[in-house]
């Protein structure tokens, strides 16, 4: 009883004490391999890189936070389309069988302009405030990239890369006092973590140096590069 | 002397100093028979019968391919449709040029212009309209130093170039006119920042497996 009056003391202390989190995960699209077969540095031989990854954290997540806290799973889905194309795959279907596996349902963006609006949050059970956010895909220091060498060899297409100059879009009162993010890319620790923790106001680890996600499961940082994980 | 020697000259081969008048137009507009040739040794063609067309001799020189010719048609490059896709209205000529993890395709210019105000593409298709040249090869670098006319128009967006952070402009192509191989490889370097040259980042790709 007295357990009892003191949660919900606390509770009328602090109400974000009551209340469920948001655990966002982002999962970029794959390369096309028509485009990456022959060169020296080649990417996504795998198509799933970035889908595994987000979903192996799953379960450590889970542990990790409160049973009402929602884990939202966000993938851009035209990559997976144009690879499957390519392929002759059905991927998206893949990866939802695979989110089912892990209790998730992905949520489909299609640009950046979706993603955004899809981090908006104002606190309501609809749009509870974001604890913690993780991307896994392609980037460099500068930016996230989606569709890195999907639509055009080697790079990205503007509509689908999130750069530094579009951090205002993001708003620092979407997430918690509190919230962590993480950027599993390559190279995020060098710029994009620091304009991220300016402009949005919340700290954000990223990788100095390549991150490898060959061996599967979450990413490692290059050996051999001397990289490490800075905020 | 002289005089002797061009009076001998004129009896001996009168064909030689004296031409053969033309033919006037009224004679003229008739298909006449060639004349036979001066050459005793050559067969007479036997009246009434047309004309054969000499052999060639074992002397004479053949014309044969120019090895040039023969490298060219063997390259990989001529994979390439000489014509693909829709090739209607205006275009670009484009050169195929190759940077190691540089985001792109290569030069194009209009027609008539130099290279000096060549613009640096990245293409983007659509591979059931029309496939980029290229996709057509065993390598994508097959076509390196090749000439296109590009049909098409730029699109409203750019593409991101990750090595050098400098945004590209991209060409949907509908369709390309095979030229063959250029005269010179375009010696200059795509647009980047002064700081970062293609390929000083060279190691900077995305995420390998």
């Amino acid at each position: 009883m007295v357990r009892l009056l003191a949660l919900a003391f606390l509770i009328f202390l602090c109400p974000e004490l009551s209340r469920a989190y948001d655990i966002v995960l982002i999962s970029g699209g794959p390369a096309l391999r028509s485009h990456e077969r022959f060169k020296v540095n080649t990417h996504d031989r795998y198509w799933g890189n970035f889908v595994d990854s987000a979903l192996a954290r799953v379960k450590e997540l889970r542990k990790e936070f409160g049973p009402d806290d929602k884990i939202t799973w966000l993938v851009f889905r035209p990559g997976y389309i144009r690879r499957g194309i390519e392929e002759k795959q059905d991927y998206l279907k893949i990866l939802e069988e695979r989110g089912q596996l892990h209790g998730l349902t992905p949520i489909y963006f299609d640009d950046k302009e979706q993603l955004f609006t899809l981090l908006r949050r104002n606190g309501s059970p609809e749009k509870p405030l974001i604890a913690r956010l993780e991307y896994y895909g392609h980037s460099n220091k500068k930016c996230w990239m989606f569709d890195y060498s999907n639509r055009v060899d080697g790079g990205a297409i503007e509509p689908l890369v999130v750069h530094v100059d579009d951090l205002e879009n993001i708003s620092g009162s979407s997430f918690t006092p509190n919230a962590m993010c993480v950027s599993y890319g390559c190279h995020s620790g060098e710029e994009f973590s620091q304009r991220w923790r300016m402009v949005v106001g919340r700290p954000m680890v990223g990788a100095v140096g390549k991150t490898d996600y060959s061996a599967g499961g979450m990413p490692k940082l290059s050996e051999g590069k001397g990289g490490s994980w800075v905020y | 002397m002289g005089v002797l020697i061009s009076l001998f000259l004129l009896f001996s081969a009168a064909d030689l100093c004296l031409a053969r008048p033309l033919p006037t137009r009224d004679n003229g507009d008739q298909p006449t028979a060639p004349e036979p040739s001066t050459n005793t040794n050559a067969p007479a063609a036997p009246a009434g019968e047309p004309m054969a067309h000499p052999e060639p001799k074992e002397d004479e020189e053949v014309r044969k391919p120019v090895p040039e010719k023969v490298m060219r048609a063997t390259l990989p490059a001529a994979l390439t449709p000489a014509r693909h896709g829709d090739t209607s209205g205006s275009y670009l000529i484009g050169q195929r040029t190759l940077v190691e993890d540089y985001c792109g395709w290569g030069w194009v210019r209009k027609e008539g212009e130099s290279w000096n105000k060549g613009r640096w593409i990245a293409i983007e298709y659509d591979p059931k309209a029309c496939p980029a040249p290229h996709s057509f090869l065993p390598r994508p670098g097959d076509d390196k130093d090749y000439l296109y006319k590009l049909y098409g128009e730029f699109a409203p967006y750019r593409a991101y170039e990750p090595q050098a952070d400098v945004w590209v402009d991209v060409f949907l192509i509908r369709g390309f006119v095979s030229l063959g191989p250029a005269k010179d490889t375009i010696r200059r370097d795509p647009p980047h920042h002064g700081s970062s040259k293609p390929n000083r980042f060279a190691e900077r790709g995305a995420n390998v497996r």
